[in-house]
């Protein structure tokens, strides 16, 4: 037992309420970004306590490359930046290796030592990092920051991971649940664009009395050599023949 | 499959294996998903479905030089850079 237990709120090392509350994050948060603010924000206030502030931020990989994407405050969204600016440090070594990572002590640790002397600047005692199992969804990873060595209780270790295992399936979800918004917009797109192309084509055809295919080669080669996109030279063949300025798909939702 | 009656005498089938080489390069060095470049393709009017898109960048499947020039189109369009 620690003294750090008597001054959580009840509730929180029950995997229930904290499920429970990250469902609503999903519900409630417009985008994935947003998501994970409200993460960071929530897991530092549950672990702060009078005299051991936790900055908490959230690094994901994109595009290969780490990015701070989230933070519970400024100090947090600062730190994460300057590790992913080294380019190494304890968070990303915890994501590398998937596994949590506690440096205890910062004033005493021998890897990653132009992070370590900044970040000891910085104020940073203690530092912990739990990845976030995502599957095949992505790669994500949460940094906690305190101002006092052994800023951290074996306690806070275990319920900031149960916390990370939920927070993961509430994120995995979040992620293919934007991922599929996206494609279905893309595909609306799509049918909206198509359809005006299909309509210009048709009018090729009926013109020069042609296939489709060839329909097609006129377009495309008006569009090659005027450097205009398909859709705007088949927009501009629609408005030539019946004066309309926009076509509207059948299947507008 | 490799070889469609449509696909003409060997000289047009070297051409078109080089096109299709091409075209399967600059998707591989493109940050963009098959999806994402099928659904454009698809917004264009392109008429493959995204299984043999996928077969024609991986150069296992031929496609009708039409929708080959959809395909290209659409890789200029989404893509970028400088176009074919």
């Amino acid at each position: 037992m620690t003294d750090n237990e008597g001054s959580l709120p009840t509730g929180f090392r029950s995997g229930w309420d904290a499920d429970l509350s990250l469902q609503e994050l999903v519900l409630e948060s417009s985008d994935i970004r947003a998501f994970m603010t409200e993460l960071a924000v929530l897991v530092s206030s549950r672990l702060s306590v009078p005299g051991n502030t936790i900055h908490s931020g959230v690094t994901v990989i994109r595009q290969k490359k780490p990015e701070a994407v989230a933070a519970s405050d400024a100090a947090a969204s600062a730190l994460d930046e300057l590790q992913n600016g080294f380019g190494e440090g304890p968070c990303l070594t915890a994501l590398r290796e998937e596994r949590t990572l506690l440096v205890p002590d910062l004033a005493a640790e021998t890897r990653w030592q132009d992070y370590v002397r900044t970040a000891l600047h910085q104020g940073v005692s203690s530092i912990l990092a739990v990845p976030l199992d995502l599957g095949g969804d992505g790669e994500a990873v949460l940094n906690l920051y305190s101002g006092r060595t052994n800023g951290f209780s074996v306690e806070d270790i275990a319920t900031v991971e149960t916390f990370a295992g939920h927070a993961a399936n509430s994120l995995r979800l979040v992620l293919r649940i934007a991922r599929l918004r996206e494609t279905r917009n893309d595909l609306s797109a799509a049918m909206q664009s198509r359809t005006v192309i299909d309509m210009a084509v048709g009018a090729v055809m009926a013109q020069n009395r042609c296939t489709r295919d060839t329909a097609f080669g006129i377009l495309t080669r008006a569009s090659n050599t005027r450097n205009i996109k398909l859709r705007q030279v088949a927009a501009a063949v629609i408005a030539s023949i019946s004066g309309e300025q926009t076509i509207p798909a059948h299947f507008d939702e | 499959m490799m070889n469609a009656d449509w696909m003409g005498g060997p000289d047009q089938l070297n051409e078109a294996d080089a096109h299709r080489r091409i075209a399967a390069k600059r998707f591989q060095a493109s940050k963009v998903t098959l999806v994402e470049l099928w659904t454009y393709y698809y917004g264009i009017g392109g008429d493959v479905d995204e299984l043999a898109l996928d077969a024609y960048l991986n150069e296992a499947l031929h496609l009708p030089a039409a929708q080959v020039g959809l395909v290209t189109l659409a890789m200029n369009e989404f893509i970028g850079g400088d176009g074919a």
